[in-house]
Order: C-alpha cells, then sequence, then structure tokens
C-alpha cells in the first residue's frame, strides 16, 4: 500500500514538472506580455520605458533562466509577486482557495445527493414514466451551461423579489447564514449540471449490475428489494460513480470561472482568468500548479477508495 | 363672528402646514451625516491608486475619494467650463506676467493621510515627476499624460504655501488640465511605485482596504481639510466583473450608485422599467467613437481614401443602429451644451458624413474613384479592433457602411494585451477606435491625439498646419477668439480624417433617490470625491 501510494506520488510529480514545462510554456507563447498590458492602461506605449519595466519584473532575461528560477522560488516556498498587484503571490492567491474549494465541496454535495438517489430510481423504475421523466432533468441538466443557470436564478431572483445574494463575499464567522445563502444558489447552478453525469452513470451501472445473477440470486434467497439494490447492486455499481465524482471535483476546482464569476465569488477560478488577460505570469503558472495538485490528488483519492469499496482491489504489485 | 373664526382657523391650519411643510423640505434638503454608501466597479483598480501611471477611469473613479488636487471642476456643478473650477488644496490662484505664471496659493494645515504636513514641496515634487524635470526627484513607470504639462518650464515652490508654474509661452488651457480628475497631488515624501498598492492622499476619504478582485474600503478622513465633511461614514467600492450582475445587484439596492459610463440608453429604459424610482441622470461621457487610419501606409496615406471612409459611415445611423440613440454627433472635442468647446449641431452639416447618406456615399466613391479604387478594382482591408463588444458593434457597421461604397473589410479582433502596441506601432490598416477625453481642454486633446509624434496619435497623422493652428489657440487669450479659432481647426482635422471621429458617447448615469449630493459630470473622468454626498436613509 505505502509503495503503491509513492509510486503514485512519484509519477504525481513528474506530472507536475511536465505540466510546469508546459504551462510556462504556453504562456510565454500567448501574444503579449504584462509590460504591454500596463501601457494598455496608459492608451500608449513607449519602447524606453518598456524596456525598463521588462528589466524590473526580470523579463529581460532568457525564458530558461525564468522558468529555473520559478522551479527555485516554488522549492523555497516562495511563489514570487503578482505583476499586476505588486505583491507577493502567495498573499493573492491564498484567500481565493477556500472560497473556490468550498464551491466545489458544496456543488458536488449537491450532485451526489441528487444524482445517486435519482440514477437508483431510474434504474429501478426503469422505462416508466418516472424513469423518463428523471431522464429528461438530468438531460436538461447536461444541456443548461451552469453559467447560464446561474445568470436565469439572479435575474429571475431580482425580477420576483428584488433580492440577489450577496455581492461581497460573507465569511462564515461574519453572518454564517448569509454565507450560505451566498454559496448555496451557486452551488446548486453547478450542481444540477454535475449531478445529471452523476445520475446517468449511476443508472447505467446500476442496470448493468442488476442483471448480473448475483442480484438474481439474492432476489431468489426472498431478500426485500430495498437491500438487493442498495447493498448489493450499488454496491457493486458505484465504482464508476466515484470515478466521475472524481473527476467533476477535480474539474470544478478550475472550471467555476463562470459560475463565480456570475454570483462575484472571490475564487480562484476566476481569479485565474483574470491573471491570464493580464499576463500575471506568476499568478498564472502558480494557480495552475495548484489545480494540477488538487486534480492528481483526488485522482490518488478515488484510486485508495477503490479499495475501499471493492475488497478485490489490491494495491502494489 | 363664527365665519371670520372659522377663517381664522383655517388660515392658522393653512399655516400651520405650510410651516410643516417648510420645515419637512429643509429637512429633506439638509445634508445628514454619516451611513454608508456601495459603489459599482466593474474592474480592478490597475494599477492600484497610481492615477498618474493609468489612463482608466478604473482607476481615476474609485481613487477619486482619497485624492484633492490643486483646483477641481465644482463637484456640485454638472457643466465643466473654466469658471466651474473651484480651489480644492489651492484656496486661490493667480495668472501673472501675461499668463506665463500660474500662482497657487495653497492651504494651510493639510494633512496626508499618514499624518505628514501637506506643502508646496509635494506639488513641485508631482509636477516635476509628470512633466520628468531634470530636477525630478521620482520617475514613474509609465506618464501617460507627460504632454500636458510640455509647457511649464518650471515649477517653484516660493514658500512653503505658495507654488509658482513658470510656462514657456501662455497657456490658459492648463488651469482645466490642473482641475481633471487624473491630476491629484502625491506625497513628495511616499515613492510614487507605492500607490500601486496603497494610497496615501489628502482627500476626504482613507483607503481602509483593498481587498483584490472584490472591494476597496474607504473610511472617513477625520482630518480632512474642509470643516464638515465628508458627509459619510464610509465608502465601499464593489468589483463586478459580470454585466448582468452588475445590474442586478443595483436593482436590488445591493449597491446605491453605478458606474460612471456604465449605463447605455437601453440599460437604463429597462432600470427605469424594473424601479421607476431610480435616479437616471443622462450625461455626456467625454468618450469618443472614431476611426484609426494608418496615414504612413496605403491605402491610407492617400488622404482621398481616408476622406471616402470617412464620407462613408452615416454618423446619424451609426448613433440610432449602436447606440439606440444613446450618443451625439460632434467632431474633435465634444459638442454643446455637453462640452465647451465643440462644433454646433449646424456647423457639422458641412462635414464629411452629417449630410444626406445617398450623398455622402457617391462622394466616397468619386473620392475613391479619383483614387483608382472602382467596384472592378476594390479596395481589400483589415479593420481591427478591440475584442470588446462596444468596439465590435461599432467596427461592424463601420464595415458595412464601407462595403457599400466599395470597400471590402474584413473584421480583425486584437486582444486588448496586443490593441495599444499594435495601434502605436501602427501595426494595422484601419481601425474602430475609443478615445476618452480625460478634460474637455483642447490642449489636452490635440497634443495627444493629433501632434506630430505623439504616441497616442495612432493614425501617425502630421500636418505642420495643423499644430500651428494648436499652438495659436493654445495661447489665445480671448475665449471667444479661441472657440472660433477652434471651429477651424475641427473642421480641418475632420476636412483631412485626420482620426473621423464618429459620435459622442452618452452615459445614463444612475442611483438610487437616497443618494444625495452626488452630481454626475459631463465627462466621467473628473467626478466622485465624494466630501459632499451624503444619504437621506
Amino acid at each position: 500500500m505505502k509503495t503503491y501510494i509513492a509510486q503514485r506520488l512519484g509519477i504525481g510529480l513528474l506530472t507536475l514538472l511536465g505540466m510546469s514545462i508546459v504551462i510556462f510554456g504556453m504562456l510565454r507563447l500567448a501574444p503579449g506580455d504584462i509590460v504591454d498590458i500596463l501601457f494598455s492602461t496608459g492608451g500608449y506605449v513607449n519602447p524606453v520605458e518598456r524596456v525598463a519595466i521588462e528589466k524590473e519584473l526580470g523579463l529581460d532575461r532568457p525564458v530558461w533562466v525564468q522558468y529555473v528560477e520559478w522551479m527555485r522560488q516554488i522549492m523555497t516556498g516562495d511563489l514570487g509577486k503578482s505583476y499586476r498587484y505588486d505583491l507577493p503571490a502567495w498573499e493573492i492567491i491564498r484567500p481565493l482557495i477556500p472560497v473556490t474549494l468550498e464551491l466545489a465541496a458544496l456543488s458536488l454535495i449537491v450532485s451526489v445527493a441528487l444524482g445517486v438517489p435519482f440514477g437508483v430510481i431510474s434504474a429501478v423504475r426503469q422505462d416508466t414514466s418516472l424513469d423518463y421523466a428523471l431522464r429528461v432533468f438530468s438531460l436538461a441538466g447536461l444541456s443548461m451551461p451552469s453559467f447560464w443557470l446561474g445568470m436565469v436564478i439572479i435575474l429571475t431572483l431580482v425580477a420576483w423579489l428584488g433580492w440577489i445574494p450577496p455581492v461581497t463575499y460573507v465569511s462564515p464567522s461574519e453572518n454564517f447564514w448569509l454565507h450560505a445563502v451566498q454559496f448555496a444558489l451557486p452551488a446548486l447552478a453547478v450542481g444540477y449540471r454535475s449531478s445529471a453525469l452523476i445520475m446517468r452513470i449511476t443508472r447505467s451501472s446500476l442496470l448493468e449490475v442488476m442483471r448480473e445473477d448475483y442480484i438474481r440470486t439474492a432476489r431468489a434467497k426472498g431478500q426485500s428489494g430495498g437491500i438487493v439494490i442498495w447493498r448489493h447492486a450499488l454496491q457493486n455499481a458505484i465504482l464508476p460513480v466515484v470515478t466521475v465524482i472524481g473527476i467533476e471535483f477535480a474539474f470544478l476546482i478550475g472550471g467555476l470561472v463562470v459560475t463565480e464569476t456570475v454570483f462575484n465569488l472571490p475564487g480562484l477560478a476566476r481569479f485565474l482568468v483574470e491573471a491570464i488577460l493580464w499576463r500575471d505570469y506568476p499568478i498564472v503558472q502558480n494557480l495552475v500548479m495548484f489545480i494540477a495538485i488538487v486534480v492528481i490528488l483526488s485522482n490518488l483519492f478515488v484510486d485508495m477508495l477503490y479499495g475501499f469499496l471493492d475488497p478485490r482491489v489490491r494495491y502494489g504489485n | 363672528m363664527t365665519r371670520s373664526r372659522s377663517t381664522l382657523l383655517v388660515s392658522v391650519l393653512v399655516l400651520v402646514i405650510l410651516a410643516g411643510l417648510g420645515v419637512t423640505l429643509a429637512a429633506a434638503q439638509t445634508p445628514k451625516a454619516g451611513g454608508h454608501l456601495n459603489i459599482m466597479l466593474r474592474e480592478d483598480l490597475s494599477p492600484g491608486f497610481a492615477v498618474h501611471e493609468s489612463s482608466t477611469i478604473s482607476t481615476s473613479f474609485p481613487s477619486m475619494p482619497c485624492f484633492s488636487n490643486l483646483v477641481i471642476f465644482d463637484q456640485g456643478k454638472r457643466p465643466e467650463t473654466p469658471d466651474n473650477i473651484v480651489g480644492e488644496l489651492a484656496e486661490k490662484w493667480s495668472w501673472q506676467d501675461n499668463f506665463r505664471n500660474l500662482v497657487f496659493f495653497l492651504r494651510k494645515n493639510v494633512k496626508w493621510h499618514d499624518g505628514q504636513p501637506f506643502t508646496s514641496k509635494d506639488v513641485k515634487f508631482t509636477f516635476d515627476m509628470l512633466r520628468e524635470a531634470p530636477e525630478a526627484t521620482a520617475k514613474l513607470r509609465i506618464n501617460p499624460r507627460k504632454d500636458w504639462y510640455a509647457n511649464v518650464e518650471a515649477v517653484e515652490a516660493a514658500d512653503a504655501h505658495t507654488v509658482v508654474f513658470r510656462l514657456k509661452r501662455p497657456q490658459p488651457g492648463l488651469l482645466n488640465m490642473l482641475a481633471s480628475g487624473y491630476t491629484p497631488i502625491y506625497a513628495a515624501h511616499v515613492n510614487p511605485a507605492t500607490y500601486r498598492t496603497s494610497c496615501v492622499g489628502t482627500g476626504p476619504f482613507k483607503v481602509k482596504e483593498w481587498r483584490k478582485g472584490e472591494f476597496v474600503d474607504y473610511v472617513k478622513n477625520p482630518d480632512y481639510f474642509v470643516k464638515g465633511r465628508p458627509y459619510l461614514d464610509s465608502l465601499r467600492y464593489v468589483i463586478i466583473k459580470e454585466r448582468g450582475t452588475r445590474v442586478a445587484a443595483l436593482q436590488a439596492g445591493q449597491l446605491d450608485v453605478s458606474f460612471p459610463g456604465e449605463t447605455t440608453k437601453t440599460a437604463a429604459e429597462q432600470l427605469k422599467k424594473a424601479v421607476p424610482q431610480l435616479v437616471i441622470t443622462p450625461v455626456a461621457q467625454a468618450v469618443s467613437d472614431n476611426i484609426i487610419m494608418n496615414t504612413k501606409k496605403a491605402p491610407f496615406d492617400n488622404p482621398k481614401v481616408r476622406q471616402a471612409v470617412s464620407y462613408a459611415i452615416d454618423r446619424r445611423a451609426l448613433i440610432q443602429a449602436v447606440h439606440q440613440g444613446g450618443a451625439v454627433p460632434g467632431a474633435s472635442m465634444q459638442p454643446k451644451p455637453y462640452g465647451v468647446w465643440g462644433l454646433l449641431e449646424k456647423d457639422l452639416a458641412s462635414l464629411p458624413g452629417y449630410g444626406k447618406p445617398e450623398d455622402m456615399k457617391a462622394r466616397a466613391r468619386k473620392l475613391l474613384g479619383e483614387a483608382g479604387i472602382t467596384a472592378q478594382n476594390p479596395l481589400r482591408v483589415e479593420m481591427a479592433t478591440r475584442a470588446i463588444a462596444i468596439y465590435v458593434d461599432m467596427a461592424s457597421f463601420v464595415i458595412n457602411e464601407l462595403k457599400q461604397v466599395g470597400i471590402e473589410a474584413t473584421l480583425k479582433q486584437v486582444e486588448t494585451a496586443q490593441w495599444h502596441a499594435m495601434a502605436t506601432r501602427g501595426d494595422y490598416q484601419i481601425g474602430a477606435n475609443l478615445t476618452g477625453l480625460g478634460v474637455d481642454e483642447p490642449d489636452a486633446n490635440y497634443y495627444e491625439n493629433y501632434a506630430c509624434g505623439s504616441p497616442r496619435n495612432y493614425s501617425q497623422y502630421c500636418s505642420e498646419e495643423v499644430m500651428k493652428m494648436v499652438e495659436q489657440q493654445s495661447q489665445e487669450l480671448n475665449p471667444q477668439k479661441r472657440l472660433q479659432m477652434l471651429a477651424a481647426l475641427q473642421r480641418k482635422v475632420e476636412e483631412d480624417a485626420a482620426r473621423p471621429i464618429l459620435d459622442w458617447k452618452l452615459d445614463y448615469f444612475t442611483f438610487w433617490p437616497h443618494v444625495k449630493g452626488l452630481v454626475p459630470h459631463d465627462n466621467i473622468y473628473n467626478f466622485g470625491r465624494m466630501a459632499d454626498v451624503w444619504r437621506d436613509k
């Protein structure tokens, strides 16, 4: 087990190294840099001043030197300085992380809470009107982009109630209920879309399992429908669902851009887009690396979970 | 007796009611101290509060409460005329030596937000830095308005509270530029780079917190030099990137005040329908839609081709189609009644693009024919514009207009990161552009956007005759004469199609009725000090 985790972490480190090269290279390949943006706010460009700013920000150094410097900074726990804000990158990134993690986790809870039971009901009531209704519900979820749904929620609330959730972040310590309201609506908007995917996977996986001999045997032994489904069938059907949940969580960390923008939540996905537009390399590079780490760790966590859910899965050699 | 008694009673009653009403009205108009306002921002401050390193309202507007100018356009009056300039850090000023010396007498006992005293040294520091004088003790990273101070020969701190601006030649318009929201005084004891992350000003509010990408919080400055001001205890500028969310937040009352330049005519109509009590004031933005053509490269090095483009674009149709009537026609200075120096509607009639559309297009075809461009031999060009909706909408309209006279233009959307670099380098053929004037002052406009060699003269148009006219109007002391000279100058640059102006945009500035004392100006860059604003709730 320990060897397996060590191996996976080793592969994860190699993946991160590869990612760092890709991120670094792609950012430099994108046209324009922070100096262009700074001049853009001034409405002109002066070549002499341009050279001075490039020197001040260290952009005049060869690209490989900049990369090595970034790696050195990561090793020493120093994430560099934001070009845009002239502040340590970590100081800017740190408050963004809990917002996105919380929204992603809540969205996932919503999606599992809706997706798994609906998937089970849909499978058990296959080809009934209830099954069709739930399939329409899930298809609608897949078809509606969460940002569109978010905007519809906001516009409907303001039109009907003259109210929308707070547009500035309210921390739980400041006002727990307001905080809950602020996160509930975006979590519903995002969670609904994800639940559709989970529901469809749960349904198809469960339908497959329910055709297995051991399910027929359990039924023949006189076990109740509920026990057959929840204890025997679902336990064996859950593996692909867990995989999807893991992938969804990893996707949500970087994929909440528009939802965070629509609900004006100060998360890292929204900030990442801003940083890309500003060519704020230290912020972009470190945020993408953070997302990559979350993806790698969530994948590892899902793989570890297999062992608990299915005793046949063994780790190591 | 009974009748007279009842008449008396009624009279007394009426008097009491009137007196009561009077008291109520007076009370309603008497500013109340205290309270908080939430104000809309559409993007984060960039670069922070460093107004002198920026030309965007996203920096100047939310920084206004922190700073003070020497002089400023009266915040309580909408028109930005020279007569409406009032002292801020300067108690009074005087033009001397036939408008070659401008002397400011500064307020005493003014403190910076960090407690340091404000003196003439701060004024000298700021303007030496801005004009990049040899004796300047600090340098800005970028300096977009250096040209505004090209005529300043020296800034002298005669004593702790007297400053003299010595000019190379008379320039009455300098005072207008000093009254702009883009001309705050920096503290000499603070490194200008510090303003990118924090703000040390002398303004009515102190920065409490700037949470990046979220908000800027201000609290009342108890040491503000105007006694009894500001009325409000605090301000919050809330950053909301998504337009729909911004509007919903205003509608829901989470924001009290909109952002200048944010509300189009259509949006204002929708808002008024949804929330009838909102106060919506149509004002000019001092932002023009215009066409830039690279005069150094074919085919736009040929004046006839440039003129043809200008004739081809029906300004009035553009105002209706792109802005739904939320803009006004005008030449290179903001038109009256919004601006002081603009041409009158009747004067515009003779300019390209203002006559009967079919006549204008026929004229454009004729000019193109003279340049060898015909239906058989059409001109194919690339129309560059910023990849932002307000630019793209305008560019698309222009492309359609050009097509009707035989110019086949394809749209090239350029990301913001590259737009100004591309325009300054002249790495384009023709472009659809927006230009904001920081102040309604011809010197600021012509030296910035039309002068030979100016980095913001994207067309690279250079005319000795025009430069002479610019210089002459700049030193003309008689306002009426200057107005006439400017009318001729405006006609000249439009006829030369130096940078054809298509329209001047309007803003439908919106706030809730409990916001009092906030007067939007006909220039989005010069109001928002917030010292006189109060909350009636």
